[in-house]
């Protein structure tokens, strides 16, 4: 469960303050998934970047399975990000010197399986995303939609609570993206909670829950029936 | 578009100038200690009379000791016996011919306040002064009829002249040396041949002599010899057997105008020491070497060891700044990569790109080149600093030894930039721009 | 966590980059290596013991001009003169000085004859007051009597009875025993018999390149000629205050000769290593630039890989990566390349080394010296890294979400 009780977030130039999030709250159960939907500037990366821990909130309170994540240092919100959550970019950020295989080894080095234990979850998530045969492959000789799936295998492969999605379909054309947005309701449907920040209305709708972000608050738009998200499935 | 590329290349280097800082500094070190050892080489390696060192040669005969060979068998003695430059000189075979051996003296100047100075000389014969090109401000050297009738002749360098006679015209002067009156016939102007070929054997890179005698003074006993003395073999007592010996303490140098001269001379040399063995010397295998200047010094080895060591080093330091140049370059250049793709997209051909990013290196490279000169300009005033006396004459830098430092470093950078421009230019521009 | 294959399996991707680091120590250390080498060649020739008392000795040319001069009895005037000035432990008239590059050497042979095997040595002509004047040290034998010492004319081709040779040239002469040296008969000028009457610690000759340079022998003459040194030694700290003095009162009492080169030993033993301090000054500057351009060539390259994987390396800490780890990553990298790099250099210097040993004939290079060249061009990779390597770990995590 991720709770967000009036968490502000305020950028501090020189003599600028730019409030990106003011009074943030929000609850997201366990096997939701959200969408988080705005205008660019609306403080919804903000949002996704505090949610991820990887930047730190003004002030509030943030928990996060149940720990206080304002109590944190450095390596613990590292730790916690390793073992919680799972990230999926808009630039998909495979690291281009490391083929397929070992892209998805990296969450899982930091984490210290042993090497068996790192193999079977590297293969296990590649069969998932349907590209174990491509394993030695680098990410340059994919297309776009392969990497974005590469990069949902690297999420999921430490079986994170949360996957956050930042735009997962924005640099995809729209079969693509359909794909891979299927891939991620089947995630949601074996109990992953995903968090899914996205412009696109269209795709917002699919998700069981939809908020809003503007000028930095929440207002919650709709809540998706779960028949109809069932009918698309 | 050669002054578009310039202007980029410019606005490059400044964006980048840590980098560029970083690569100029590298290179500009690297051409600053292979300059200043290159400079040394070839200064000590120079051809100091290279308008007849072809002609002059120097003579070596194998007067040694039978059963253990000087120089282990390497080269024949360096010097000869006074016996043997005394025959040659009087055989008169070559069209000039010098016997000559290092001296020194007391002068004691004519005003009773001054006192006494003691003086390197060279004793040597009438063909010394035209056969090295001697310059003289006054007078001129002595003739071979002066060497014949044993006069007390002299020629003083400038500074000696100066010394004595305030530098005024002092020909026909007399001085007093060794407690003889000798008549100056003439007064050196500066003089420094560098390596001083004439004679290496008491250092290639000595000062020339404060003044002149006749070679004939020696064997009088008129002067006093110094230099290197050999022998191989005790001689009896006293000065006369000590001429008589096999010690070798005298150098002959011959010119000659032609090979066919030279041909002659080499077999009149061997005719000599056939002659010669009857006598029951020169017992080892005939080995008479006629070298012309430049062989000689090579021979000698005047080039010092710790000089092409340091050069040897100083190539390799070079080499460590190029490819330290090559790496950054190479970064920047393919940190440029989205700049290239876009720029590919725009209609840059692939040799535009490559003119460009070439003409950005060998703007470093001429950067670095001036760097380079700078820190080969203080090298070279440290290299003399430290060394002292045995450089002096040998650091400095003239104009072909600046372009040749600027050219080394343009050529070497243009070298370090082919292989980074060549991965530049070679970027496919679809990839850089999707993933902008 | 062992990163190993994963940053080897990244290198391999990306040759060029890592080769030419590698490249660079490889010729760092080459000639770091080779030039520290020849330092301490240099250095302990530098520090071999010249025998003398250097601190508070000194000499001086003599060099009489005129005719009809009673050289003998003004030798004698000389020495008396100096060896009463008080503040003089002793003089003693001499025909070399050790280190000054121009001297005397003869050969010595244990049999008469004309091809029979000799070792050369450099001669010094002394009286008794030698081993007194210089500082030396006779660790057996005995000194010369006043009586050994003859009078010796210039061109004069006999030689005394008795001579005392260094324990170096002893050892030359005796290897099994240098003791057994004392004596003992050899035979100098290839026929003339000389009994070897004491062994001295040591007395460097004339030329410090010379191989026997540790071979000296003192022959009991005094010299009948118009030049020759007076070799002085002074009590602890007044050499200073008495050379002038001296000076003074030589060329005061004899106007017909010329009393020159008044010099310390000191003076002439920094003259004699007057190159080799030169040189080994610059292969030290040659050294530390060396270095400080392959540590400044690590930085860059480091920062600038570091600046085009900021993307990759905020994805890394997005997916957990701690700084430790990041860091961790970039000095593992560079470890690994001067690894491979100081393999090639192992070789390298080697290679060089055995050029210079055919070349100019140096001695080989010994393996505590590598290892040393290892270990520093290590240490020197590390620390060029560690700024890259924080500024790496400092990237936000956050960058992974930014659209670049």
């Amino acid at each position: 469960m991720l709770v967000m009780k009036n968490i502000n977030k305020i950028f501090q130039t020189a003599d600028i303050q730019t409030h990106a999030l003011r009074d943030f709250c929000l609850q997201v159960n366990e096997g939701d998934f959200v969408s988080v939907t705005g205008p660019s500037g609306s403080g919804k990366t903000t949002f996704l970047n505090i949610a991820g821990l990887l930047e730190t909130y003004s002030n509030g309170e943030f928990l996060l399975d149940g720990e206080d994540v304002g109590k944190l240092n450095d390596n613990g919100r590292s730790r916690m990000r390793n073992q919680k959550i799972g990230f999926i970019f808009q630039g998909f950020n495979l690291i281009p010197d490391l083929n397929l295989y070992d892209n998805v080894d990296v969450p899982l080095r930091y984490r210290g399986f042993n090497g068996k234990e790192r193999k079977r979850r590297i293969e296990e998530n590649l069969e998932r995303v349907g590209l174990a045969s491509r394993m030695k492959h680098l990410p340059s000789q994919l297309s776009g939609g392969q990497q974005q799936r590469v990069a949902i295998a690297r999420a999921l492969a430490t079986d994170p609570r949360f996957l956050l999605a930042d735009e997962p379909t924005g640099n995809l054309d729209s079969e693509m993206a359909q794909s891979v947005m299927s891939l991620l309701e089947d995630i949601n449907q074996q109990g992953t909670t995903i968090i899914m920040v996205t412009h696109d209305a269209q795709l917002a709708q699919r998700a069981k829950r939809t908020i809003q972000v503007k000028d930095g608050r929440v207002s919650e738009l709709a809540i998706v029936t779960p028949h109809l998200n069932q009918a698309i499935a | 578009m050669f002054s578009y590329y310039l202007r980029l290349a410019w606005i490059s280097i400044l964006r980048h100038w840590g980098l560029s800082l970083l690569m100029v500094c590298a290179i500009g070190l690297g051409i600053g200690a292979a300059m200043t050892t290159v400079t040394v080489n070839y200064l000590m390696s120079a051809d100091p009379i290279p308008e007849k060192s072809q002609q002059l040669y120097y003579v070596q005969l194998d007067s040694w000791d039978v059963n253990d060979p000087f120089d282990d068998g390497l080269n024949p003695p360096d010097q000869l016996t006074f016996t043997d430059s005394s025959n040659l000189m009087r055989a008169k075979k070559a069209f000039r011919q010098n016997v000559q051996a290092q001296a020194f003296g007391v002068i004691e100047p004519n005003d009773p306040e001054m006192l006494p100075l003691i003086v390197n000389g060279r004793a040597n014969s009438a063909d010394f002064f035209p056969m090295f090109n001697v310059p003289f401000i006054y007078g001129s050297g002595w003739s071979n009829e002066s060497d014949e009738s044993k006069e007390f002749v002299v020629v003083l360098s400038k500074e000696t002249n100066d010394k004595l006679f305030g530098g005024e015209n002092s020909v026909g002067k007399a001085i007093k040396l060794e407690g003889n009156m000798f008549r100056v016939v003439g007064v050196i102007d500066t003089w420094q041949p560098k390596p001083r070929f004439y004679d290496i054997s008491t250092g290639a890179f000595n000062d020339s002599e404060d003044i002149f005698v006749p070679f004939h003074l020696i064997a009088d006993e008129k002067i006093s010899r110094s230099g290197n003395t050999n022998c191989w073999k005790p001689s009896g007592d006293g000065f006369k057997a000590f001429l008589a010996s096999e010690c070798i303490w005298t150098q002959f140098w011959v010119e000659l105008k032609t090979e066919q001269d030279k041909a002659d001379y080499q077999q009149f040399l061997n005719a000599y020491v056939q002659e010669q063995k009857q006598f029951g010397r020169f017992q080892r295998p005939l080995d008479n070497r006629l070298s012309n200047v430049m062989q000689w010094l090579e021979s000698q080895e005047v080039v010092a060891d710790d000089a092409q060591m340091m050069m040897a080093m100083s190539f390799m330091f070079l080499i460590v700044c190029l490819l330290n140049t090559v790496g950054l370059l190479l970064a920047k250049f393919l940190g440029k990569a989205p700049e290239i793709g876009l720029r590919q997209a725009l209609g840059a051909s692939k040799s535009t790109l490559f003119s460009q990013y070439i003409i950005e290196s060998a703007c470093i490279g001429i950067l670095g080149g001036v760097l380079g000169l700078i820190l080969a300009y203080l090298g070279l005033k440290g290299v003399e600093g430290l060394y002292g006396d045995y450089m002096k004459g040998l650091a400095s830098l003239d104009a072909n030894m600046a372009i040749f430092a600027v050219l080394l470093a343009l050529i070497s950078t243009i070298l370090a930039g082919l292989y980074p421009t060549w991965r530049a230019c070679n970027i496919q521009p679809a990839q850089q721009l999707k993933n902008q | 966590m062992l990163e190993t294959g994963l940053i080897l399996r990244a290198l391999a991707r990306n040759k060029v980059g890592a080769l030419l680091i590698a490249l660079q120590i490889a010729l760092t250390m080459t000639i770091m290596v080779n030039a520290i080498f020849m330092i301490q060649d240099r250095q302990q020739q530098m520090q071999r013991d010249s025998g003398l008392d250097e601190a508070n000795t000194f000499y001086l040319t003599n060099t009489v001009f005129a005719q009809d001069y009673n050289i003998q009895a003004h030798l004698q005037t000389d020495l008396h003169t100096i060896r009463n000035t008080p503040g003089v432990i002793d003089a003693v008239q001499i025909n070399a000085i050790p280190l000054s590059s121009s001297g005397w050497s003869m050969a010595l042979q244990h049999e008469s004859g004309e091809d029979k095997d000799a070792i050369g040595s450099a001669i010094y002509m002394v009286d008794e007051h030698a081993i007194n004047s210089m500082g030396l040290e006779l660790i057996a034998g005995s000194n010369f009597s006043q009586a050994d010492i003859e009078l010796r004319k210039d061109g004069q081709s006999t030689w005394p009875a008795k001579t005392i040779i260094t324990k170096a040239f002893a050892e030359n002469l005796y290897p099994d025993d240098w003791q057994s040296a004392i004596g003992k008969t050899v035979y100098i000028s290839q026929t003339q018999p000389m009994q070897i009457i004491g062994v001295i610690k040591a007395l460097q000759a004339p030329w410090n390149g010379w191989d026997g340079v540790e071979r000296s022998m003192l022959v009991p003459f005094q010299r009948e000629s118009k030049g020759s040194y007076y070799f002085i030694r002074t009590e602890a700290g007044r050499r200073d205050e008495l050379m002038p003095i001296i000076e003074k009162v030589l060329a005061e009492s004899d106007k017909q000769r010329i009393i020159r080169r008044v010099t310390t030993v000191e003076d002439t033993r920094l003259r004699s290593y007057r190159q080799h301090n030169a040189t080994n000054k610059i292969l030290s500057t040659v050294i530390i630039t060396l270095t400080l351009i392959t540590g400044f060539g690590i930085v860059g390259l480091a920062i600038f890989s570091i600046n085009r994987r900021t993307k990759q390396i905020g994805t890394r800490r997005a997916l957990g990566a701690t700084k430790g780890q990041i860091m961790r990553y970039f000095m593992m990298e560079n470890f690994i390349i001067s690894a491979f790099g100081n393999m090639i250099g192992c070789l390298g210097a080697v290679a060089l080394n055995m050029w210079l040993v055919h070349t100019f004939s140096l001695s080989p290079i010994s393996f505590e010296l590598i290892a040393f060249g290892v270990v520093t061009l290590f240490i020197v990779g590390q620390l060029a890294v560690l700024y890259p390597a924080r500024k790496a770990a400092m990237i936000a995590p956050a960058t992974a979400t930014r659209t670049m």
